[in-house]
């Protein structure tokens, strides 16, 4: 069209040189601290959004655990009418407590991993750091856990179930699970954008997952080896972890038998799960902070 | 949000913001690769073969921008033009820190505000005062700001009384008002505009102008990207025309405008090289008031050798604004025979009745017997000041008088 200097441009630079993974952590730790307002407004929206024009509203909160946790019962009872153990009070505390974390995860990782393609026009059109729509999705999830968590609160005591020193561990176990979650979904969320397959891996972790994590089940029930196979899964550790911390009372440091000897409770695992955790969202906000920038040009 | 570097770039701290773009190369691929059977053999290519040297490009890839270098100090109102695919969508996406450049250096100071995409945040769901601070906050504006602000916010739009309505229930334009108020509330430290100046009513528009008017007065730096030539014209302080992702040329609004519309002839002249073509025109003038008249000059060859029977020279008047056609004049039609084979003139005159602004004059040789294009001639850009002052899209001279009504006679 018009002469321009298109013909006798100057040669293309070099490929690029990379900013550095320390300059990529500052900028991502910056725009975290920069962005707190709208990580709040973002989460404020979301919950709104969530239990608006629904009949039952915030019920809902309490409904799907309470699904689980039904579902977990009687998965324990048709187990215990085989084996002849009885269905406790301690038993429906261990299940109602993981119960709990496996929805957050599994509401976190649903909510989180459409975040980026449900919200386009954003993405497309205005700048802000993307890491926020999955983090608010988890804030949310959080905040909907939450009231779980206090109902539970309430329960625990009816169910027999005595305070200890051990509910020391629970922040953390808590933390590591937070982590671990939102590794899994900035990486999902992410990849959501450039495949859908995301998608599909996501509901096949919302249907199935949970036969390959310790909910309505206890990792030991599936013998020494089948135990430390499915410890592999790092929420393996967390749920059950949360469990011999609240309902036990153990030490999660020490190791845990019983009577015949036979290892229940390990601390190696956590300490993976932690360690997964901790170098997981590092790793997931380097990769989400790389890609954040052709989010726009794919979609 | 100040003091944000983006690419690789650092900006030093001073008072105001500013827009850098320092030798900034951008490449986009064309087609999609979201299959497993399109990424692996992709990863394969790049892996065994290196990517061409000359234009370091991958197969499917290209350069949208190529070296662009401009900066926008405070106080400049900064337009940016060119042909559809120049690049200027580009550049407002690395401007608005949604695109990285490939290479080079973008560094925009301080908290930028856009007159685009005003209701991007919005969610349907919730009510016009919790989007209020949604996109207040999706737009960097921090919260007590909002909250000082609010009052004003909701005034300047209109909508006090829908406040705590879901905005799924506005009206489109209600939508945009909201929206609009949100952004010009922002007390952005860098603005850019783009063709929403071209969206929305008239008095959205002038709201918008006056707007952006008042922010470079107040030394606040301004981009506006645009195809209207005659907003860049009146807005800008300094211009730039891309070309195919390259900058053609830096300097005031108005050479860059002219160069853009020669630019325009050059290339149309080039297909002229046929049995007929029109080898020059001339204008009386390269201003004229509003109604005033301008002289055309044609230079035309026809070579003897054509099969053509019955053609005829036309000339045509185009808003440069906007592209529309507003006169299209035919010689034939004009009662004027001219010659067959040989070369001559064509003299044409026209009355500019049209509004202040630049106009493109071009011209053609016309088919009569098959109705088509035989050869485009040279463009001219023209521009038409302001004369007799009206307003609207026609001058049409008028005249007024006045008669009082003298009382009856007894």
């Amino acid at each position: 069209m018009l002469t321009s200097q298109a013909d006798t441009a100057v040669p293309a630079p070099d490929v690029s040189k990379g900013a550095s993974v320390m300059d990529d952590l500052r900028e991502i730790v910056g725009d975290f601290v920069r962005s707190r307002e709208l990580l709040s407004e973002l989460t404020m929206r979301d919950l709104r959004i969530r239990y608006k024009q629904s009949m039952i509203g915030v019920a809902w909160a309490l409904l799907t655990p309470l699904v689980i946790v039904m579902s977990g019962l009687l998965v324990r009872w048709a187990f215990a009418s085989l084996a002849g153990q009885p269905v406790d009070g301690a038993v429906i505390a261990g299940i109602a407590i993981k119960s709990i974390g496996w929805a957050f995860f599994v509401g976190a990782l649903a909510f989180g991993t459409s975040s980026l393609t449900q919200n386009l026009t954003l993405v497309t059109k205005v700048y802000f750091p993307r890491e926020l729509l999955p983090l608010a999705a988890i804030v949310t999830q959080i905040v909907d856990s939450a009231i779980g968590v206090l109902l539970l609160a309430v329960m625990l005591p009816l169910l027999g179930i005595a305070p200890a020193w051990s509910l020391l561990w629970v922040p953390l176990l808590a933390l590591t699970l937070v982590l671990l979650t939102t590794s899994l979904t900035l990486l999902l969320a992410c990849a959501n954008v450039f495949f859908r397959d995301a998608r599909h891996l996501v509901q096949v972790i919302m249907s199935f997952g949970i036969f390959f994590t310790p909910v309505f089940f206890d990792a030991a029930a599936l013998g020494p080896r089948g135990a430390r196979l499915v410890m592999l899964n790092p929420l393996a550790p967390v749920l059950e972890g949360l469990r011999f911390a609240i309902v036990n009372g153990h030490n999660l440091a020490r190791p845990l038998l019983d009577a015949r000897g036979v290892e229940l409770w390990s601390p190696w695992p956590m300490y993976y799960a932690m360690l997964l955790g901790a170098v997981g969202i590092v790793g997931s906000a380097l990769v989400f902070h790389r890609a954040e920038f052709s989010f726009a040009e794919y979609v | 949000m100040s003091d944000v570097p983006i690419g690789n770039g650092r900006v030093g701290k001073s008072a105001a913001g500013y827009v850098e773009f320092d030798h900034v190369w951008k490449k986009f691929r064309y087609g999609e690769h979201n299959h497993l059977r399109d990424v692996i053999p992709a990863i394969m290519r790049r892996a065994f073969r290196r990517p061409d040297p000359e234009a370091g490009l991958w197969t499917g890839e290209f350069w949208a921008l190529r070296d662009v270098d401009f900066r926008v100090r405070p106080g400049e109102a900064f337009g940016i033009i060119g042909p559809n695919g120049a690049g200027k969508s580009t550049i407002l996406k690395l401007l608005t820190r949604i695109f990285r450049p490939t290479h080079g250096r973008c560094a925009i100071r301080g908290r930028v505000g856009a007159l685009i995409e005003v209701t991007a945040g919005f969610h349907p769901d919730l009510t016009g005062r919790e989007n209020v601070f949604l996109q207040g906050a999706i737009m960097g504006m921090p919260r007590r700001d909002i909250r000082r602000r609010f009052d004003e916010i909701v005034e300047f739009a209109g909508i006090s009384h829908f406040i705590d309505t879901p905005v799924k229930r506005y009206s489109s334009g209600m939508q945009a008002r909201l929206g609009f108020s949100i952004a010009a509330h922002l007390e952005p430290e860098v603005l850019i505009v783009d063709e929403a100046l071209a969206v929305g009513d008239e008095s959205f528009q002038r709201q918008a102008f006056a707007r952006v008017r008042e922010l470079v007065k107040q030394h606040i730096p301004v981009v506006v990207v645009s195809h209207q030539l005659d907003a860049i014209q009146s807005l800008c302080t300094h211009a730039m025309l891309l070309d195919r992702g390259c900058v053609v040329q830096l300097g005031s609004p108005a050479e860059c405008i002219a160069t853009y519309l020669k630019g325009v002839g050059a290339v149309r002249a080039e297909d002229g090289d046929g049995p007929v073509r029109i080898d020059a025109m001339r204008l009386d003038a390269t201003a004229v008031v509003s109604g005033g008249m301008i002289d055309v000059e044609l230079d035309c060859e026809i070579r003897a050798d054509t099969q053509v029977r019955s053609e005829s020279v036309r000339v045509c008047v185009r808003a440069a604004a906007s592209g529309t056609l507003l006169c299209e004049a035919d010689s034939v039609d004009l009662g004027l025979n001219t010659p067959t084979a040989g070369a001559f003139s064509v003299a044409v005159r026209l009355q500019l009745n049209v509004p202040s602004g630049l106009y493109i004059i071009e011209s053609l040789i016309w088919d009569r017997v098959r109705g088509r294009t035989l050869c485009e001639g040279p463009t001219h850009y023209l521009e038409v000041t302001a004369g007799v002052p009206f307003s609207g899209s026609v001058q049409m001279n008028p005249t007024v008088r006045v008669a009082v009504a003298s009382s009856r006679p007894a």
